[in-house]
């Protein structure tokens, strides 16, 4: 089992590095360099920029030596934490970024706990009442949450939250709480606005694991251990729960380390749509103005934390599912 | 131990035994593909998916003809116009039209303002002749499906979804905007399966050092968040590149991900298959490599793939939508179902002009569409379905 | 052997089982009527599909959906601490906490294949301790005691390690000897096997035989035998039902069924048994024909279209009851008024 672990958190590794080389092209894709951009922004409120303070500059950056030196220096500044400046904003990106990527987990993890949290039993009941209405009813819902996107969705709810509920479904928080300090009360406002983005991100994640765990449940239901549990006169509802499900949950529980990655790529567009504070729209908008730093920097955090989270979810898997730690996958 | 019991249990027979009756003896002579072809028949809804689908693509096709304006034109003074009812009859006869609107400033909101006015009716043709096009980029035309009388301008008529905010009929540019929505996914999928194919073909071929790097990269590529990724791609491109530059650079960015899911499926199926004892004699009777894998081994799993690549593609509909949604995309003058739903961006427009989300529908259907078709194709492929 | 001088352990009447699906209804088990005296060890044979499973299953309710028992009765004797009287199980809530505390307490059922009897992610101790403490008013170590106990009855070699293995760790007869601990784990009166040995080689399966006539011989259990072979139930039967296409076609003490068969259908089974002593280049006789589709039931008697004895006119248009030919032996064919 260790060596499961040992191998999995190896390969985050190895995912994070890809990651930041990633993120570096894409610092370094634009024609020019930070520093013309700064000139040329520079220029374009009146101000000049001095040869010297250019050429300063560009030291500073490391700029004009070879990508790989700049890439060691980049990411030698990454480790200690030094993003980097934003220049659209004037302002360290870390500082910039500020609370948004936490957001930003926050909403993704409530995300996959709603996924999770629907699904299991959606596709439990599914399974057990097959043909029923109930299961008509959640594989219609499910067969809509795989076929309308999410952003699309969102764009739907906000105009019927509009129009016919003259609310903004949209944000994190009430105005008044937008900017201020952590307290218990913004804490419960978070609350009351995540489960409508949760359950828009989550929903597509939503159908699809109701239907594995449908066809994975359906399949159980019909093998001859569930017969003999039944025979020994447990009832029902155990006989239900504690075999066929605890074998189908395996192959169900190996799928939520890839559906983290989706979730956290659809919050971007989904929270442009609703206008979340998250990492999303200042993505979109660092990447039109062509500010790289903050930019490269967001792609490779949330980079990273999806790898963190998938990393999580592996040894979740482990610790559900014997027969991994009985014998090497 | 055999379990003849199986076969007989009430419980269990299975459907097509009972029906199978005259079938019995084609049924041990058709080919693969004609069972393939006959299962999928009995998939009502992905057989409904079918039809929709070649009916987007005929709209892929027959642009030109569908639409009754020209697309790129814009005119302010039409700005944002709500869609138009069709009336199919005037009185007692049948005769489609609409009727004619007129457009005013409102002098304390400086907003446009339209009203239609019943009493002049504009008559709605059938094979009307509009504004001129090239059929299949040769023929010359110049008649639509609909459209008005030849002493009218239908541009400047009929709006049966309405106007974007520059006046242009959103149709005639929905009906654009679907060939280009398509066929990027087409592309896009073309080469995600060349690569698919290919490094998962090798993957689960040779096994070894190959196949575990191979695994690798996808497991890689599989926990990227992509968007982000695809986000700074699409940005990254240089903006004066032409639109079709752009087109492939896009179908590039996004294929580049979207192999893994091919690549996993053919790998699969090469490792179930090399044990298979078919693939074994093949090669101890002398078969070349090149000979067992494409003559032996490619037609046990060419439906898995099919069945693969159809449902690859609602992704990269919906991708191409996204990217262009963002404006990362797609930009216009090009024209996409990602690009028309960008004016649709914030809540306030869409309050004042719902219709703009109408572009929507398009990329819900058709994404619908494949995920069915794509499921039934998958069922009809499974040897060991019902 | 047995004369029926005790009164009846297990008194089946009527049973008719149906199974409605889009097709069709099949009935499984058409009328099925047998008893079964305590202590003794009844046979239940006939081909694949005649619905001895499914006559199994319907006794301790346990038919998987769509089916259902539509008819007969099913008289139970209880244990004498538990009542001692004779309750209908068929006539029980489905599912409910009465014919539960009857499952696995008193009937127990042991299954054809082990492998997938057991649960692949619950180790088998697990699986037996649940059914002690679910019918047994006593603490997760006493249970895990008694497991251990029962695994070393059944001739399970360390059982204290046996216990907290998964069942895919043990081979095809350990397997089989679990199943078995588990089903006895809380000394039932009746222990239905349904096709206990099929999926065993001859050796284990002589011992698996052994096993169960020991563990019967000590606790005074009547076993219900289900299989297609008429080996098995030669060595182990005190009486024997023969089926066909869910009904009762002959009943009779295992002697007199091998010597002295009445039913044609008895009778061309018999004949069809390669025998030891029979000239070589001598052919098998089959029985003529095939058992026919469930949808496809033949009117009057079942066999009629396979008879070789068969009367035309009467046996395609009615169909015969069960009726008494001898001592505890009860025939239904035309042959025998």
């Amino acid at each position: 089992m260790l060596a499961y672990i040992g191998r999995r958190a190896l390969l985050a590794v190895f995912t994070v590095w890809a990651i930041s080389v990633l993120a570096f092209a894409i610092i370094q894709l634009p024609p020019g360099d930070y520093v013309t951009s700064y000139i040329a922004q520079m220029a374009s409120t009146g101000s000049v920029v001095s040869e010297e303070e250019a050429e300063t500059l560009r030291i500073q950056y490391g700029l004009g030596q070879p990508m790989y030196v700049q890439y060691l220096k980049w990411t030698g500044q990454v480790v200690q934490g030094n993003f980097g400046m934003s220049m659209e904003w004037r302002r360290p990106v870390g500082e910039v970024i500020g609370e948004r990527l936490w957001l930003t987990v926050v909403v993704s993890v409530a995300a996959l706990i709603l996924t999770w949290g629907l699904a299991l039993p959606i596709g439990i009941y599914s399974a057990v009442r097959q043909y029923s209405v109930g299961d008509y009813v959640a594989t219609f819902i499910g067969f809509i949450g795989l076929a309308v996107p999410n952003f699309l969705l969102a764009l739907v709810l906000l105009y019927l939250g509009f129009v016919f509920f003259n609310a903004n479904i949209g944000g994190l928080f009430s105005p008044e709480l937008q900017d201020a300090p952590w307290s218990a009360a913004r804490v419960w406002d978070l609350m009351k606005h995540l489960p409508i983005p949760a359950l828009i991100l989550g929903l597509a994640g939503t159908a699809q694991q109701i239907r594995i765990m449908r066809a994975n449940l359906l399949d159980e239901l019909r093998k001859p251990y569930v017969v003999t549990a039944r025979s020994k006169g447990l009832a029902e509802a155990r006989v239900i729960l504690k075999y066929p499900v605890r074998v189908a949950l395996n192959p169900f529980a190996s799928t939520i380390g890839y559906t983290l990655p989706y979730i956290v790529s659809g919050s971007i567009i989904v929270s442009l749509v609703l206008g979340l504070p998250t990492v999303g729209p200042l993505l979109l908008k660092a990447l039109i103005a062509q500010d790289m730093f903050l930019a490269g920097t967001i792609v490779l955090l949330l980079g990273l934390m999806t790898v963190i989270g998938t990393l999580i979810s592996d040894i979740l898997l482990v610790w559900i599912d014997p027969r991994i730690r009985l014998e090497e996958t | 131990m055999a379990r003849p019991e199986a076969a007989l249990d009430p419980a269990r027979v299975p459907e097509s035994e009972a029906t199978a009756v005259v079938g019995d003896q084609r049924l041990f002579v058709a080919s693969q593909w004609q069972l393939m072809w006959w299962r999928f028949r009995k998939h009502k809804l992905a057989v409904a998916s079918a039809i929709v689908i070649l009916g987007f693509y005929a709209v892929v096709v027959g642009a030109d003809f569908l639409a009754y304006a020209d697309p790129d034109l814009s005119e302010a003074q039409r700005s944002l116009m709500p869609p138009q009812r069709l009336y199919w009859f005037d009185g007692w006869r049948f005769a489609p039209h609409v009727h004619a609107v007129k457009g005013a400033r409102d002098p304390q909101t400086f907003k446009r303002v339209y009203r239609t006015d019943p009493g002049e009716k504009v008559p709605v043709r059938l094979f009307a002749k509009g504004f001129e096009y090239h059929f299949f980029g040769l023929i010359p035309m110049n008649r639509h499906l609909i459209g008005v009388d030849a002493d009218r301008d239908a541009s400047k008529t009929i709006f049966l979804l309405g106007t974007d905010v520059q006046g242009r009929d959103l149709w005639s540019r929905l009906v654009y905007g679907t060939r280009i929505s398509l066929t990027i996914g087409l592309v896009g999928v073309a080469m995600s399966l060349v690569l698919g194919v290919l490094l998962g073909g090798i993957s689960g071929f040779y096994g070894g050092i190959l196949d575990t790097l191979i695994q690798r990269v996808i497991e890689i590529l599989r926990s990227i968040p992509t968007i982000p990724l695809w986000m700074g791609l699409a940005a990254a491109l240089p903006r004066d590149w032409t639109i079709l530059q752009i087109y492939f650079a896009i179908t590039i960015i996004i294929s580049l991900l979207g192999w893994t899911e091919l690549a996993r499926v053919v790998r699969g199926r090469f490792l179930a298959l090399r044990e298979e004892d078919f693939v074994v004699s093949a090669r101890l009777v002398g078969c070349s490599q090149m000979r067992t894998i494409f003559v032996h081994m490619v037609p046990s799993f060419m439906s898995h793939i099919i069945a693969a690549t159809t449902l690859a593609l609602p992704a990269m509909i919906v991708s191409e939508t996204a990217l262009s949604f963002l404006g990362l995309g797609l930009r216009p003058p090009a024209i996409s179902w990602g690009v028309l739903l960008q004016q649709a961006q914030n809540v306030q427009t869409v309050a004042i002009s719902p219709w703009l989300m109408l572009p929507a529908v398009p990329v819900i259907v058709a994404v619908m569409a494949f995920n069915f078709l794509g499921d039934g194709l998958r069922d009809a492929a499974d040897p060991y379905g019902r | 052997m047995a004369a029926e001088s005790r009164p009846p352990l297990l008194s089946v009447r009527g049973l008719k089982t149906y199974f409605q699906q889009d097709e069709g209804t099949v009935k499984a088990v058409d009328g099925v009527s047998f008893d079964l005296a305590p202590g003794a060890t009844l046979g239940v044979v006939g081909e694949s599909g005649c619905g001895k499973s499914v006559t199994a299953r319907s006794i301790l309710g346990i038919v998987d959906r769509p089916g259902r028992i539509v008819a007969g009765e099913v008289h139970f004797r209880r244990r004498a601490g538990a009542d001692g009287e004779v309750i209908d199980l068929a006539a029980l809530p489905p599912n409910g906490p009465a014919i539960r505390a009857i499952r696995g307490a008193e009937i127990a059922l042991i299954f054809q294949e082990p492998m997938s009897s057991f649960s692949p992610v619950h180790t088998v101790g697990s699986q037996i301790v649940e059914a002690i403490m679910l019918h047994q008013q006593v603490g997760r170590r006493e249970a895990r005691a008694k497991a251990i106990d029962m695994l070393r009855r059944v001739g399970v070699s360390s059982p204290e390690q046996r216990i907290d293995q998964l069942s895919n760790q043990l081979s095809g007869g350990l397997r089989q000897r679990a199943m078995i601990a588990m089903a006895l784990s809380c000394h039932p009166t009746l222990l239905i096997a349904d096709e206990p040995t099929t999926a065993l080689d001859v050796t284990t399966q002589t011992q698996i035989l052994d096993l169960m006539r020991q563990l019967q011989r000590e606790d005074g259990m009547a076993i219900m035998l289900i299989t297609h072979d008429l080996g098995v139930v030669a060595e182990m039967a005190t009486d024997v039902v023969v089926m066909y296409l869910g009904r009762v076609v002959e009943q009779a003490p295992v002697d007199e069924i091998f010597h002295a068969p009445k039913h044609p259908y008895t009778q061309s089974l018999l004949r069809s048994i390669p025998r030891m002593r029979s000239r070589s280049r001598e052919r098998l006789t089959p029985i003529a024909g095939a058992v026919p589709h469930p949808y496809d039931r033949p009117a009057g008697c079942p066999f009629h279209p396979r008879c070789p004895q068969v009367i035309a006119g009467r046996c395609d248009r009615d169909e015969p009851a069960l009726r008494p030919v001898g001592a505890g032996h009860a025939v239904s064919c035309f042959l025998y008024p």
